[in-house]
């Protein structure tokens, strides 16, 4: 019995804390870019407009479910639970602390990748249950970047799986710090295994895993659809692509889904490549920093800290750059991303055989 | 009723319940979207057959490759030949349809059997597992005793279907190629 209340509360734990992150990441959105754009942002709601937020996600659950006569009522409905749930299951293998975590599994990985495929569906669905042009028009642009990006994610999270040689993310978080069960080596040279900090992380064990990081941020960019690459919401052509007919609370469940995603894939960046709740703060001689710092509040506040700072990246991007063209969104993920990623696939490959063996 | 069970025949009724849904349906746009539904509940019982890699496969290769590509022929498909598809008979078994009776009889015959059979004993091969120990329990890591097989003693047929996957990937390319005007 205590098991299935574990069963139960992990996930609502989860879905609040996405709740308040969304509304947390909304307001930070809205004065970040007001800070790019030379403007204040929401000033009027509260001290600094902090409540702005809140009385958006009040002002979307009070409003009528507006359904488009000429829509399938049954995808147009199912859409938003298929494409929140998706992103909300990825969650469920995700290590905030050492040992905590919901389901210790060894496919961990995978499970995500494979899981994050269903949002596409999820997308489709709503663009053809709406039985509008643009929403249409938008989805077919989301799967098509969805679809091309994937491999470029995929590869370069096999790059750094052959590094680890696990796909369980709790074993892969503990690989990256002071609580390493094998050597770490900085650059493959330098014992880091009991300084630990950020000399430890993945990106620093092999050089070219700096690459492979940038392949995956920039990748798992496209796969949310942000900014630069948000051809599929496109609000300038599309109005808003497949959420265009969406309102009331089923917008608020898109809208959920899309920054719980940004919010998935930047832990799973931290996870795998930024030493995952691993201090960044190294042992130095007798001052045992990383020590010090490591335990089960600190591996979620680092977790946690890292993982908005990958966020805040994400918006800062998304409100400097312009938006690509659909071709050139193309060129670049399957002339550039995907031959660099192969180079970086062979390097982890004989990395593991020259150097760490 | 343990919640496992529960769970099994959960997943096992969403599967018969919608694949049954899905040859009835006279929306193909919504049959598609069934589909998903069988597949995700196929993978789900994979996982108490503990074959977790295989449900991930599924998952990762049906719905997020195979089932997108459906949906996208669909979409692309002639309006006027979609209507003749939906606008079949609506009678259950109709003479053009007698192949189907027979391979549905086949199956249906085939796994009788096999319940019948099987569930008065055990077959001989568990058996033998079950005194040699070989048998996965949840906790194995089976993904990486699949790779070992993967590398060692199955590595032909491996080699083999990736051989295979790079021939359809350069047919691909080739078939998508802009025609060269000279």
């Amino acid at each position: 019995m205590a098991d299935l209340i574990v069963h139960i509360v992990v996930p609502i734990a989860i879905f609040t804390f996405i709740a308040a992150f969304t509304l947390f990441a909304v307001y930070a959105e809205r004065k970040i870019a007001g800070f790019v754009q030379d403007r204040l942002g929401p000033m009027e709601t509260g001290k600094y407009g902090l409540v702005q937020t809140i009385a958006d996600i009040l002002k979307l659950l009070q409003k009528e479910f507006i359904t488009p006569s000429a829509a399938d009522k049954i995808l147009f409905s199912i859409a938003p639970v298929v494409i929140f749930g998706a992103v909300f299951v990825g969650f469920s293998v995700i290590p905030w602390a050492p040992d905590f975590i919901p389901a210790n599994t060894h496919t961990g990985l995978f499970f995500i990748m494979a899981v994050v495929s269903i949002d596409a569906i999820g997308i489709l669905m709503a663009g053809w249950g709406s039985n509008n042009k643009y929403a249409l028009l938008g989805s077919v642009r989301a799967i098509a970047q969805m679809v091309s990006y994937e491999i470029p994610v995929g590869l370069s999270l096999i790059a750094a799986v052959m590094i680890t040689q696990t796909l369980n993310l709790n074993d892969i978080a503990y690989l990256q710090g002071i609580n390493s069960p094998e050597n770490i080596y900085f650059m493959g040279f330098w014992d880091v295994t009991h300084i630990g900090g950020i000399f430890a992380w993945h990106i620093f064990q092999a050089p070219h895993l700096l690459v492979v990081y940038v392949i995956f941020f920039i990748a798992s960019l496209a796969e949310c659809n942000r900014a630069p690459f948000d051809i599929p919401e496109a609000e300038s052509e599309l109005i808003g692509g497949f959420h265009t007919e969406y309102g009331g609370i089923k917008f608020a469940f898109l809208f959920l889904a899309e920054y719980a995603m940004m919010f998935l894939v930047a832990i799973l960046g931290v996870v795998l490549f930024l030493g995952a709740w691993n201090t960044p703060l190294p042992n130095i001689g007798s001052l045992r920093l990383a020590d010090w710092t490591t335990g089960l509040g600190w591996g979620i506040t680092w977790t946690i800290l890292k993982s908005f700072t990958i966020v805040g990246i994400q918006m800062w991007i998304r409100w400097t750059l312009p938006r690509f063209r659909a071709d050139q969104l193309m060129t670049l993920c399957w002339k550039v991303l995907i031959p660099l990623a192969f180079v970086c696939l062979a390097i982890s490959g004989l990395w593991r055989i020259m150097v760490m063996l | 009723m343990t919640i496992d069970l529960l769970l099994f025949y959960a997943f096992a009724a969403m599967a018969i319940g919608s694949a049954l849904l899905l040859v009835n349906i006279r929306n193909t746009a919504r049959a598609l979207f069934l589909l998903f539904i069988v597949l995700f509940a196929m993978a789900g019982l994979y996982l108490f057959a503990l074959a977790d890699f295989i449900a991930i496969t599924q998952i990762l290769v049906y719905v997020g490759g195979v089932l997108i590509l459906l949906i996208f022929a669909f979409m692309l498909s002639n309006k006027e030949l979609l209507h003749d598809l939906q606008s079949v008979s609506h009678r259950f078994i109709t003479i053009p349809r007698w192949q189907a009776l027979i391979i549905s009889g086949a199956f249906l015959s085939v796994m009788l059997y096999s319940v019948i059979s099987w569930s008065q004993t055990m077959p001989e091969w568990i058996e033998s597992a079950q005194m040699a120990g070989t048998v996965i329990s949840p906790s194995d890591n089976n993904i990486q005793a699949l790779g070992f097989r993967f590398m060692t003693q199955y590595v032909l047929p491996f080699e083999i279907i990736s051989i295979f996957l790079m021939m359809a990937l350069i047919g691909a390319a080739h078939l998508s190629r802009k025609e060269q005007h000279t």
